[in-house]
Formats: C-alpha cells, structure tokens, sequence
C-alpha cells in the first residue's frame, strides 16, 4: 500500500489537532491552529499541481491568509486585548482529552475505507478530516473558555474542508469562497460577541453563563 | 438584467437608507413603506410560477415552493417592520440604554437579514443555500442582541454557536453529496435539478450519510428537537419584531432546505430513510414542546416553543411527503406566530415584563388587546375555525393514511397537551388583576397589524375550498417531484 504525499500531510494536520487537546495557553493553541491551518493550503496547492487545475492555487493563497494568518492573529489580538493567557481551566482533564485524542486518531485511521471516496485514492485523509472533525466538537464541549470554542469551531471547520478537499476534488470556487468568508465573518462577530461578554459579565467562562436556564 | 434582482430592491434599500444619518427619525416608517411596497413586487414576480413551470437551470431561481415561501417571507417582514415602526420609537422613549444608533443598526441588520433569507430561498444550488444560511445567522445574532442586556447577550453566543456549529454539520452533508457523486464517477454538481435528474446514480451508503448529517444541520437551525436548546432564549431575547421574522421566516427558510434534501433523497429512492428520519423525529417534537410548553413562566419563551412544535409539525408533513400541507401549515403557523409575537411586543411594553406572572387582567385594562391574544391563542392552539385546525388536521389524516399510526398518535397527545397549556397560560393573562400601575396606553393602532394576520389566518382556514388545495398541490409539483 502506497502512501502519497496528501496523506502524509493530512496525518501531520490530524496530529497538530490532537496536540491541540492537550494544550491550554491560548498562544500555543492559536500557533498549532495556524501550523493545521497552513498545512491545508499547503495540500490544497499540492492538490492543484497534481490536477493541473490553477483555481487550487488561488484557494489555497485564500486559505493561507484569512484562515492560517488572519484569523489567528486576530483571535490573539482579542486574546491579548482581554488579557487572557491560557484556559481557565477544562471540563476533562487536558491529558484525559489527549489520550481520546490520540484514540481518535487510531479510530480514523481504521474508519477511512468506510467514509472515503475511492476512486480519488486519498482515503487515509478522510479518516484524518473525521479526526478534525471530532476533535473540533471535543475542544468545543469541553473546553470552558469562549475564545477556545470558536478555536475548536474552527477545527471543525478545518475537518470539513479537508474531507471536502481530498475526497470531492470539485467543490465549486465559488463555495468554497463563499465558506472561507463566511468563517471570517463568523470569527469577527464572535469575537465582537466575546468582548461584550467581558465587559457585561467580566469573564467569558461559558459554563458560567446559566441566567436564561428556566 | 436579472429579473430575481428585484427580490432584493426593498431589503437592500432599507440596509442602505439606515446609512443615512438626516432620515434617522423618518427611517422606520420608510422601512415599513418599502416593505409594504415590496409585497405586490414580490407577488408580481412570482406570478409566472404559478402559470407555467419552467426548470430551473441557473444558480439562482425560482420554483414553487420557493415563490410560496417568498412570499410568506415578505408578508412576515412587513408585517414585523410596519409593527416594529410603532414599537420601537415608543420602547426607545422609555429605555435610554437603546440609542439612535442600535436603532439604525437594527435597520441595516434587518434589511440584511431579509436580504439573506430570499437568497437562502431562491438558492437552486445547494453550497450557495449553506452560503446564505450561515449568512442568515451571521447577520441575525446581533439582532437579537437588540435590548443590550445581559440576558440578550447570553442568548446572542448560544444562538451564534450552536447555530453556526449546527450548519457546519449542513456543509459536511452538503459535501458527503458532493462525495456521494464521485464514488459513482462522472461529474459533481450542487445544483437542485441536476441533483434530481442524477440522483439514482449516486452512492447509497455516502448520500444517506449526506442526509443525515444535512438533517442535523438545518434541523439545528430550524430548531427541531432536540437540537432546539438556542431557539427560546434567541426567540425570547430578540425584540418583537426580530422574534416575529425568526420565528415566522426563518425557521421556514432551514425547513426548505430539508425539503430540499428530502426531495433529492426522493429522487434517489431513498424515500425510507427520509420517512424513518423525519416522521418520529417530528412527532416527537410536537409531544416534547408541549410537554415544555406546561412549566413556563415567560410570555415570549411560551411563544418559542410554541415554534418548536410547530417545527416538528412541518417536519412531520416534509417526512410523509405532503409537500402542499406543508406549505399551508408554514403559511398558518407564520401569520398566526407573527400576530403572537407583535402582540407580545406590545403587551411587554405595556407591562413592562414578560414574567406570566405579572401579566394579569389584559381583558379588563386592554379588551380589545385581550380579545386577540385569546383568539390568537385559540389559533396557535389549532383550534376551528383558523387555518391552523385546517393544516393540523389534515396532516394528522395523511399520517394516519401513510400508515404511521404511531406518530399521528404522539402528536395528537402533543397538540392536546398543547392546547391545555396554552390555554391555561392565556387564561391566566387574560382574567386576574390588572396591575395599578400602568404605563401610557399603546394607541389604537397597535393592535391593527395583529388582526389583519389574525384575520388571514381566519380566511386561510374558511376559504380551504378544493381548487386552493389542487393549486398548492400544483405548485409543490413545480419544483419537487410529489
């Protein structure tokens, strides 16, 4: 069995996602988020050579600068604005959180053949984009910081993508576009929503927020 | 020029007039003029539809079921905006927290928000229907942020996360189908009518993991239990007339979608999944909002789970695939949902608290207000002889008649425990003490949006002549297959 270049990759950005379940300070999660991040245009682009389509190449440009420079570097803005250093702490110890992460990973490696599109031939990304995905909803539900859950969001999001990437080669441009902005916009309003969570509440602990439970 | 660019004249009008500072006093009652105008505009252009059906080949356009929806959609937006020029001027006089300019910003957002939503039903191309559903999120999340409160701005990042986490569940799903095609060879699209055409020949096992994951995605935007937990706090917390058009347009707008999805799944013979899905999942629906519609104490968050049950409702309709009654019952629920949360608007004002406890006596201090809310209630409910009963009760038939037993049975227990809760809940606003102190009456006038609804509702539900029938029935075969 053969293992081509995009699964080597797609294995390095399943990896920063599980390191990510183990870490709490914002700086290094944001910085592991980029590394994710700018591992998939760099797959993007590999992609578009190797299907000599040029539109690869202005997505992946795309996804280099909103979601692997942009959009970190304004989280860690909004971070250092708020004076937040690392997370105030999770609901699942990080290192318990690691070893599911870790088992994941096994997991997905396992599940590919059932959820890839063989005839593309990338398989193993589809189980690594499924590790995106579980670990994004992971970080989401067990971290208690609201800055972190936009961070698992955006794993997630980097699942889908790559499944969509590696498995369907043919999401229109112009989604595609469409959905890094519509990520980018989502981030700004989220973060705007997190500043005002700081200054209403002077914290933005989401497990903290239990006024509306009737 | 593109005759859909019409669709977004007054929209984007109001989103762009809000920008501008001199007409800041004028700005509501212009908004709710576009709106008004906006409506015969809407019904001309989609007048075609309803006479000859051409397939729709493009990105964007318009089908049946679209036209419908369009229309519900623009009839709940002027109704909301013609409301929300009488209520909030008079709420900004009271609460010095809202400025002029969260005025203008809830201009600009609403004409946006609107904006969105026809593009989410105009949409024949599934990635730009994801598109424009998450930009409806976007776009509505500070709407509900309106109040500047505490309360408001819990709501904003439930309804901002759950939402947005629920739709990228819709855009997995929406690439699975993309997936389902390249496993079968040949080339992908996203288009609606290629989809329809193509569907036999997709990947089963990838389609239905498409499905399901769509499902989830819209169901969580469209608040179907149990994926509902945002939508009472969003609903509750967003001012009147933001609440009216989430709740009467927007839920509409995520159902579409499913019916969408549904119709692919159709298409592909795969009808069993979508039945297995949807029809326990809506039942169950209706019987849990009524269950959670018993121990409330909030006149709005009563309102929202009322939407929840509706929900399910429509579900139900798109799983047995009653594509006309599901049109009809989403007309219903709008205007009578939309009349609801416009007289809460103006019941809250008059108050000055949503508490149930604390709204007691509107019959004696407001007859007129009281007179609808009761008849509003009685409409929610299902009762004769508004339109709701009608839909209801041709939905529950046409369970019962596709040989779903069962859930006809659950959700007639649902609308029965419904009917007592709210009935229980209305009654309790209606007689009891008025309160001594009062604010300033409303004027007269308020109460005129409310019952023109009211009375559309009431006309829905008389005027269900045959040929009313046979002509949404034509309408639901323009665009889908049943």
């Amino acid at each position: 069995m053969t293992i081509s270049y995009i699964e080597i990759l797609s294995a390095g950005v399943a990896c920063c996602a599980v390191w990510m379940c183990g870490v709490t300070g914002i700086t290094p999660l944001l910085r592991l988020l980029a590394a994710q991040t700018a591992l998939i245009a760099v797959i993007t682009a590999l992609l578009g050579a190797r299907l000599h389509e040029p539109h690869y190449f202005w997505l992946a440009a795309v996804v280099l600068c909103v979601k692997a420079i942009a959009i970190p570097a304004y989280l860690s803005w909004a971070a250092g604005r708020l004076h937040i250093r690392r997370d105030i702490g999770t609901v699942l110890n990080p290192m318990v959180t690691l070893l599911i992460g870790g088992g994941t990973q096994t997991a997905g490696y396992f599940l590919a053949p059932r959820v890839a599109v063989l005839p593309l031939g990338n398989v193993g990304a589809a189980g690594m984009a499924l590790v995106l995905l579980f670990i994004g909803m992971l970080l989401m539900l067990t971290r208690r910081l609201a800055l972190s859950q936009i961070i698992g969001f955006l794993v997630l999001e980097n699942g889908i993508f790559l499944y969509g990437l590696t498995q369907t080669h043919g999401m229109p441009l112009m989604v595609e576009m469409g959905v890094v902005f519509d990520v980018l916009v989502g981030v700004m309003v989220a973060g705007l929503v997190i500043f005002r969570l700081n200054r209403s509440f002077e914290h933005i602990d989401v497990t903290q927020l239990r006024g509306l439970r009737h | 020029m593109n005759t859909l660019c019409w669709f977004f004249t007054a929209p984007l009008l109001i989103a762009a007039l809000s920008l501008w500072l001199r007409i800041e006093r004028r700005l509501p009652w212009i908004a709710a003029g576009l709106m008004v105008a906006q409506l015969p505009l809407v019904a001309w252009l989609c007048l075609p539809v309803f006479s000859h059906s051409a397939p729709v080949t493009t990105d964007f356009g318009l089908d049946g079921v679209g036209a419908a929806f369009l229309l519900i959609t623009t009839l709940v937006a002027s109704a909301s905006l013609i409301q929300a020029a009488l209520l909030l001027p008079a709420e900004r006089a009271q609460d010095e927290a809202i400025t002029a300019r969260h005025l203008r910003q809830f201009y600009l957002l609403a004409g946006l928000f609107l904006a969105a939503m026809y593009a989410v039903l105009l949409a024949h191309n599934l990635g730009y229907l994801w598109i424009a559903m998450e930009a409806t999120t976007l776009i509505s999340a500070p709407l509900v942020f309106y109040h500047r409160t505490r309360h408001a701005l819990e709501a904003t990042w439930k309804y901002l996360l759950l939402c947005s986490v629920g739709i990228a569940f819709a855009l997995f799903g929406t690439v699975l189908l993309v997936a389902a095609q390249h496993t079968a060879g040949g080339s992908s699209t996203l288009h609606f009518g290629a989809l329809l055409k193509h569907a036999a020949s997709f990947d089963p096992r990838l389609l239905r993991l498409a499905f399901i994951f769509c499902l989830l995605g819209y169901g969580t935007k469209a608040g179907l239990f149990p994926l509902h937990n945002w939508l009472p706090d969003a609903h509750s917390e967003a001012p009147a007339p933001a609440s009216a058009m989430l709740s009467g347009a927007l839920l509409n707008c995520a159902l579409v979608a499913i019916w969408r999805l549904s119709q692919v799944m159709h298409a592909a013979g795969q009808d069993g999944l979508v039945r297995e899905l949807l029809v326990p999942a809506g039942a169950i629906a209706v019987l849990a909002a009524g269950l959670m519609l018993v121990r409330q104490h909030d006149l709005k968050r009563m309102w929202a789970y009322s939407s929840v049950e509706h929900v399910g409702l429509l579900t139900l309709a798109i799983g047995i695939g009653a594509t006309p009654l599901f049109i009809l019952h989403a007309l219903n629920h709008s205007l009578v949902k939309v009349a609801l949360f416009l007289l809460a608007g103006g019941i809250i004002h008059r108050y000055g608290s949503k508490a149930l406890k604390q709204v007691n006596g509107l019959l004696r201090s407001a007859p007129a207000w009281g007179v609808l809310l009761a008849a509003a209630g009685f409409a929610i409910a299902g009762s004769p002889p508004f339109g709701t009963f009608l839909s209801e009760w041709l939905l529950l038939r046409d369970t019962f008649g596709a040989g779903h037993p069962l859930a006809a049975v659950l959700v007639m227990a649902g609308l029965t425990v419904t009917f007592v809760a709210i009935a229980v809940h209305v009654g309790r606003i209606l007689f009891g003490h008025a309160p001594q102190e009062h604010r300033t009456l409303p004027a007269p006038v308020w109460s005129v949006v409310p019952a023109a609804l009211l009375l559309l509702a009431l006309a829905t539900g008389l005027a269900l002549a045959p040929p009313v029938m046979t002509m949404l029935t034509h309408l639901a075969a323009i665009g889908g297959l049943r």
